[in-house]
Protein backbone atom coordinates (compact mmCIF):
# COMPACT_ATOMS: atom_id res chain seq x y z
CA UNK A 1 0.00 0.00 0.00
CA UNK A 2 1.61 3.59 -0.89
CA UNK A 3 0.34 6.94 -0.77
CA UNK A 4 0.30 9.15 -3.80
CA UNK A 5 -0.41 12.46 -2.05
CA UNK A 6 -1.41 14.44 0.85
CA UNK A 7 -4.98 13.90 0.60
CA UNK A 8 -4.31 10.16 0.80
CA UNK A 9 -1.73 10.53 3.61
CA UNK A 10 -4.90 12.57 5.49
CA UNK A 11 -7.10 10.07 4.27
CA UNK A 12 -5.17 7.03 5.83
CA UNK A 13 -3.99 9.00 9.02
CA UNK A 14 -7.62 9.97 10.06
CA UNK A 15 -8.81 6.19 9.56
CA UNK A 16 -6.41 5.01 12.05
CA UNK A 17 -6.96 7.42 14.50
CA UNK A 18 -10.69 6.94 14.02
CA UNK A 19 -10.11 2.93 14.77
CA UNK A 20 -7.70 3.79 17.67
CA UNK A 21 -9.02 2.34 21.22
CA UNK A 22 -10.31 4.76 23.13
CA UNK A 23 -12.99 3.60 25.24
CA UNK A 24 -12.02 4.72 28.73
CA UNK A 25 -14.42 7.89 30.15
CA UNK A 26 -12.93 10.69 31.26
CA UNK A 27 -11.85 11.13 35.08
CA UNK A 28 -14.33 12.50 37.81
CA UNK A 29 -14.03 16.29 38.22
CA UNK A 30 -12.66 17.18 42.12
CA UNK A 31 -15.22 19.43 43.52
CA UNK A 32 -14.67 22.49 46.17
CA UNK A 33 -16.78 22.65 49.12
CA UNK A 34 -15.89 26.61 49.46
CA UNK A 35 -18.78 27.70 51.50
CA UNK A 36 -18.46 24.69 54.16
CA UNK A 37 -14.38 25.00 54.25
CA UNK A 38 -15.13 28.59 54.74
CA UNK A 39 -17.31 28.17 57.54
CA UNK A 40 -15.46 25.99 59.53
CA UNK A 41 -11.87 28.46 58.94
CA UNK A 42 -14.22 31.21 59.98
CA UNK A 43 -15.31 29.26 63.11
CA UNK A 44 -12.13 28.23 63.79
CA UNK A 45 -10.39 31.85 63.75
CA UNK A 46 -11.35 33.02 67.39
CA UNK A 47 -9.45 29.50 68.50
CA UNK A 48 -6.30 30.31 66.38
CA UNK A 49 -5.76 33.91 67.71
CA UNK A 50 -5.64 32.68 70.97
CA UNK A 51 -3.10 29.63 70.02
CA UNK A 52 -1.32 32.13 68.33
CA UNK A 53 -1.34 34.44 71.28
CA UNK A 54 -1.36 32.03 74.18
CA UNK A 55 2.33 30.29 71.97
CA UNK A 56 3.78 34.03 71.77
CA UNK A 57 3.37 34.60 75.09
CA UNK A 58 4.87 31.30 76.36
CA UNK A 59 7.75 31.86 74.02
CA UNK A 60 8.35 34.83 75.06
CA UNK A 61 8.93 34.06 78.71
CA UNK A 62 10.52 31.08 77.63
CA UNK A 63 13.13 33.42 75.81
CA UNK A 64 13.12 36.02 78.38
CA UNK A 65 14.52 33.28 80.41
CA UNK A 66 16.96 31.89 78.64
CA UNK A 67 18.33 35.55 77.72
CA UNK A 68 20.13 36.00 80.79
CA UNK A 69 23.51 35.19 79.24
CA UNK A 70 26.78 35.75 81.61
CA UNK A 71 29.87 37.10 80.43
CA UNK A 72 32.75 35.22 79.18
CA UNK A 73 35.29 35.00 81.75
CA UNK A 74 38.10 36.30 79.12
CA UNK A 75 36.27 38.84 77.34
CA UNK A 76 37.33 42.03 77.14
CA UNK A 77 36.42 44.11 80.46
CA UNK A 78 36.46 40.49 82.35
CA UNK A 79 38.96 40.12 85.39
CA UNK A 80 40.67 37.31 83.11
CA UNK A 81 40.93 38.68 80.00
CA UNK A 82 44.36 38.27 78.13
CA UNK A 83 45.21 35.11 80.44
CA UNK A 84 44.70 33.03 77.76
CA UNK A 85 43.98 30.00 80.29
CA UNK A 86 43.07 28.13 77.01
CA UNK A 87 46.50 27.40 76.83
CA UNK A 88 47.20 26.20 80.07
CA UNK A 89 46.53 22.81 82.05
CA UNK A 90 43.79 22.32 83.91
CA UNK A 91 45.52 23.09 87.33
CA UNK A 92 47.23 25.93 85.92
CA UNK A 93 43.80 27.60 84.53
CA UNK A 94 42.59 27.17 88.27
CA UNK A 95 46.30 28.41 89.67
CA UNK A 96 45.50 31.37 87.86
CA UNK A 97 41.67 31.74 88.53
CA UNK A 98 42.51 31.34 92.52
CA UNK A 99 45.12 34.25 91.91
CA UNK A 100 42.43 36.41 90.86
CA UNK A 101 40.24 35.56 93.42
CA UNK A 102 38.06 33.19 91.85
CA UNK A 103 37.94 29.95 94.46
CA UNK A 104 34.26 28.82 93.33
CA UNK A 105 35.23 27.10 90.50
CA UNK A 106 32.88 24.49 88.83
CA UNK A 107 34.99 22.16 86.59
CA UNK A 108 32.66 20.36 83.80
CA UNK A 109 34.71 17.73 81.92
CA UNK A 110 33.35 17.06 78.77
CA UNK A 111 34.89 13.27 77.13
CA UNK A 112 33.96 10.06 74.89
CA UNK A 113 33.95 9.88 71.40
CA UNK A 114 32.08 12.69 69.18
CA UNK A 115 31.94 10.56 66.75
CA UNK A 116 30.50 7.54 68.42
CA UNK A 117 26.34 7.27 69.10
CA UNK A 118 26.00 7.99 72.96
CA UNK A 119 29.51 7.77 73.89
CA UNK A 120 30.19 11.13 75.00
CA UNK A 121 29.91 11.95 78.70
CA UNK A 122 29.94 15.16 80.51
CA UNK A 123 30.45 15.40 84.36
CA UNK A 124 30.85 18.42 87.02
CA UNK A 125 33.15 18.52 89.75
CA UNK A 126 34.94 21.02 92.12
CA UNK A 127 38.57 20.48 90.85
CA UNK A 128 40.24 20.30 88.29
CA UNK A 129 41.38 17.43 85.78
CA UNK A 130 44.79 16.85 85.40
CA UNK A 131 44.81 17.02 81.57
CA UNK A 132 42.65 18.53 78.43
CA UNK A 133 41.51 21.38 76.59
CA UNK A 134 40.61 24.00 79.35
CA UNK A 135 37.95 26.21 77.17
CA UNK A 136 37.30 29.54 79.43
CA UNK A 137 34.07 29.87 80.54
CA UNK A 138 31.27 31.98 82.18
CA UNK A 139 31.19 34.44 85.44
CA UNK A 140 27.90 33.86 86.96
CA UNK A 141 26.04 36.24 88.99
CA UNK A 142 26.94 34.61 91.91
CA UNK A 143 30.19 35.16 91.42
CA UNK A 144 30.86 31.59 90.76
CA UNK A 145 32.94 30.26 87.64
CA UNK A 146 32.39 27.59 85.02
CA UNK A 147 35.20 25.80 83.30
CA UNK A 148 35.14 23.52 80.73
CA UNK A 149 37.94 20.93 80.40
CA UNK A 150 37.98 19.06 76.82
CA UNK A 151 38.75 15.79 76.80
CA UNK A 152 37.09 14.14 73.96
CA UNK A 153 38.78 12.40 71.19
CA UNK A 154 39.72 14.55 68.81
CA UNK A 155 39.33 17.67 70.35
CA UNK A 156 41.08 20.38 68.74
CA UNK A 157 41.59 23.58 71.56
CA UNK A 158 40.29 26.85 71.12
CA UNK A 159 41.95 30.48 70.82
CA UNK A 160 45.44 30.63 70.86
CA UNK A 161 46.45 27.39 71.41
CA UNK A 162 43.78 25.68 68.71
CA UNK A 163 45.31 22.60 67.22
CA UNK A 164 48.14 22.81 69.33
CA UNK A 165 48.47 19.24 71.39
CA UNK A 166 46.15 18.48 74.69
CA UNK A 167 47.53 19.67 77.82
CA UNK B 1 -25.85 22.48 21.75
CA UNK B 2 -24.01 23.85 18.79
CA UNK B 3 -20.04 24.50 19.22
CA UNK B 4 -20.54 28.55 19.35
CA UNK B 5 -23.42 28.18 22.49
CA UNK B 6 -20.74 25.64 24.02
CA UNK B 7 -18.03 28.51 23.65
CA UNK B 8 -20.35 31.16 25.12
CA UNK B 9 -21.22 28.74 27.77
CA UNK B 10 -17.42 28.57 28.30
CA UNK B 11 -17.08 32.15 28.23
CA UNK B 12 -19.71 32.88 30.66
CA UNK B 13 -19.35 29.85 32.93
CA UNK B 14 -15.71 29.53 33.20
CA UNK B 15 -15.17 31.18 36.75
CA UNK B 16 -18.33 28.94 38.35
CA UNK B 17 -16.63 25.91 36.96
CA UNK B 18 -13.04 26.32 38.65
CA UNK B 19 -15.42 27.02 41.83
CA UNK B 20 -17.04 24.07 41.87
CA UNK B 21 -19.20 23.64 39.21
CA UNK B 22 -17.82 21.87 36.52
CA UNK B 23 -20.63 21.74 33.90
CA UNK B 24 -19.35 24.05 31.83
CA UNK B 25 -15.60 22.80 31.50
CA UNK B 26 -17.05 19.14 31.04
CA UNK B 27 -19.94 20.40 28.19
CA UNK B 28 -16.84 22.20 26.56
CA UNK B 29 -13.89 19.90 26.81
CA UNK B 30 -15.67 16.44 27.43
CA UNK B 31 -16.38 16.05 23.78
CA UNK B 32 -12.69 16.72 22.89
CA UNK B 33 -11.37 13.32 25.76
CA UNK B 34 -11.89 10.43 23.53
CA UNK B 35 -10.19 12.06 20.46
CA UNK B 36 -7.67 13.29 22.40
CA UNK B 37 -7.21 9.21 23.86
CA UNK B 38 -6.36 8.54 20.00
CA UNK B 39 -4.57 10.72 19.28
CA UNK B 40 -2.36 9.74 21.96
CA UNK B 41 -2.42 6.42 20.86
CA UNK B 42 -1.23 7.74 17.26
CA UNK B 43 1.43 9.74 19.46
CA UNK B 44 2.61 7.30 22.03
CA UNK B 45 2.15 4.15 20.38
CA UNK B 46 0.78 2.55 23.23
CA UNK B 47 -3.05 2.93 24.22
CA UNK B 48 -2.60 2.32 27.66
CA UNK B 49 -0.06 5.03 28.10
CA UNK B 50 -2.85 6.89 26.13
CA UNK B 51 -5.12 6.74 28.24
CA UNK B 52 -2.84 7.69 31.49
CA UNK B 53 -1.87 10.55 30.10
CA UNK B 54 -5.38 11.65 28.29
CA UNK B 55 -6.70 11.03 31.75
CA UNK B 56 -4.12 13.88 33.55
CA UNK B 57 -4.20 16.38 30.64
CA UNK B 58 -8.34 16.26 31.38
CA UNK B 59 -7.59 17.32 35.07
CA UNK B 60 -4.98 19.55 34.47
CA UNK B 61 -7.17 21.17 31.75
CA UNK B 62 -9.78 21.47 34.23
CA UNK B 63 -7.09 23.08 37.20
CA UNK B 64 -6.16 25.56 34.81
CA UNK B 65 -10.12 26.34 33.46
CA UNK B 66 -9.87 30.23 34.54
CA UNK B 67 -6.38 30.43 32.28
CA UNK B 68 -8.32 29.27 28.74
CA UNK B 69 -8.72 32.19 26.45
CA UNK B 70 -12.09 30.29 24.80
CA UNK B 71 -11.13 30.63 21.62
CA UNK B 72 -9.87 26.39 20.68
CA UNK B 73 -10.82 24.33 22.98
CA UNK B 74 -9.62 21.30 21.39
CA UNK B 75 -6.16 23.15 20.91
CA UNK B 76 -5.55 23.72 23.96
CA UNK B 77 -6.73 20.53 25.29
CA UNK B 78 -4.33 18.86 22.80
CA UNK B 79 -1.31 20.99 23.59
CA UNK B 80 -1.39 20.24 27.11
CA UNK B 81 -2.11 16.53 26.13
CA UNK B 82 1.17 16.31 24.14
CA UNK B 83 3.28 18.06 26.37
CA UNK B 84 2.37 15.90 29.06
CA UNK B 85 2.77 13.03 26.68
CA UNK B 86 6.73 14.41 25.48
CA UNK B 87 7.62 14.89 29.30
CA UNK B 88 5.87 10.95 30.40
CA UNK B 89 7.49 9.35 27.02
CA UNK B 90 11.15 10.90 28.24
CA UNK B 91 10.55 9.37 31.83
CA UNK B 92 9.23 6.25 30.55
CA UNK B 93 12.03 5.88 28.17
CA UNK B 94 14.56 7.04 31.35
CA UNK B 95 12.51 4.19 32.90
CA UNK B 96 12.42 1.08 30.99
CA UNK B 97 16.41 1.69 30.38
CA UNK B 98 16.80 1.62 34.08
CA UNK B 99 15.07 -2.02 34.27
CA UNK B 100 17.03 -3.33 31.18
CA UNK B 101 13.45 -3.06 29.14
CA UNK B 102 13.56 -1.01 25.75
CA UNK B 103 10.00 -2.44 24.68
CA UNK B 104 7.00 -0.86 24.78
CA UNK B 105 3.37 -1.62 24.95
CA UNK B 106 1.48 -1.17 21.56
CA UNK B 107 -1.69 -1.37 19.45
CA UNK B 108 -2.19 -4.89 18.85
CA UNK B 109 -4.39 -5.44 15.86
CA UNK B 110 -3.80 -1.29 13.83
CA UNK B 111 -6.48 -1.65 11.27
CA UNK B 112 -3.73 -0.03 8.74
CA UNK B 113 -0.32 -2.07 10.01
CA UNK B 114 1.83 -0.37 7.19
CA UNK B 115 0.97 3.09 7.90
CA UNK B 116 1.03 2.40 11.63
CA UNK B 117 4.91 0.57 11.43
CA UNK B 118 5.80 3.72 9.39
CA UNK B 119 4.50 5.60 11.96
CA UNK B 120 6.53 4.11 14.77
CA UNK B 121 9.43 5.05 12.83
CA UNK B 122 9.15 8.63 13.55
CA UNK B 123 9.65 10.77 17.04
CA UNK B 124 6.49 11.52 18.63
CA UNK B 125 7.14 15.27 18.17
CA UNK B 126 7.18 14.58 14.68
CA UNK B 127 4.35 12.93 14.74
CA UNK B 128 2.38 15.31 16.81
CA UNK B 129 3.23 18.11 14.61
CA UNK B 130 2.81 16.20 11.27
CA UNK B 131 -0.60 15.00 12.32
CA UNK B 132 -1.65 18.46 13.67
CA UNK B 133 -1.40 19.58 10.20
CA UNK B 134 -2.24 17.19 8.02
CA UNK B 135 -5.23 15.72 9.96
CA UNK B 136 -6.31 19.27 11.93
CA UNK B 137 -5.19 21.17 9.39
CA UNK B 138 -3.14 23.74 12.01
CA UNK B 139 -0.56 26.23 10.29
CA UNK B 140 2.67 25.71 11.27
CA UNK B 141 2.85 28.81 13.20
CA UNK B 142 -0.22 27.08 15.52
CA UNK B 143 1.68 24.14 15.84
CA UNK B 144 4.62 25.85 16.83
CA UNK B 145 2.36 27.43 19.46
CA UNK B 146 0.95 24.17 20.93
CA UNK B 147 4.14 22.09 20.63
CA UNK B 148 6.38 25.34 21.95
CA UNK B 149 8.95 25.01 19.61
CA UNK B 150 9.85 27.67 16.90
CA UNK B 151 8.43 27.46 13.36
CA UNK B 152 10.94 26.37 11.44
CA UNK B 153 11.39 23.79 13.63
CA UNK B 154 7.98 22.88 13.11
CA UNK B 155 7.95 22.79 9.17
CA UNK B 156 11.67 20.76 9.38
CA UNK B 157 9.58 18.24 11.05
CA UNK B 158 6.43 17.95 9.00
CA UNK B 159 9.06 18.00 5.92
CA UNK B 160 10.79 14.88 7.26
CA UNK B 161 7.85 13.17 8.38
CA UNK B 162 6.14 13.34 4.91
CA UNK B 163 9.16 12.36 3.42
CA UNK B 164 9.87 9.58 5.94
CA UNK B 165 6.24 8.29 5.96
CA UNK B 166 6.23 8.19 1.62
CA UNK B 167 9.83 6.25 2.03
CA UNK B 168 8.37 3.75 4.43
CA UNK B 169 4.91 3.54 2.57
CA UNK B 170 6.08 3.30 -0.95
CA UNK B 171 10.10 2.08 -0.85
CA UNK B 172 9.98 2.00 -4.67
CA UNK B 173 11.57 -0.56 -6.70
Amino acid sequence: MTIDDDSDLAGRLAALEAQAPATAAPPTLPTRRRRGRFAISMAMAPVLVLVIVATAAAGAAVVANLAQGHPGIQNPGQPMAGVHMECMTPPDAAAALAVHGFKDVVWQIEGGDPNRKDSTTSTQRPTPPEHGFVIPGSLLDDGSVIMVVDQRIGATGVGDCFGSPMP
Amino acid sequence: MTSADVMAAVRADRSAATEGDPGAFEAAVRPHYAPLIRRLVLVLGDPHDAEDIAQDAYLAAFRSWDRFDGVDVRAWLYTIGLRLAFNHKRGRKRWLAAIGRMESRTWADPPDPDLWAALATLDPRTRSALLLNVLDGYTHAEVAGMLAVPEGTVASWISRGRTALRKELDPGP
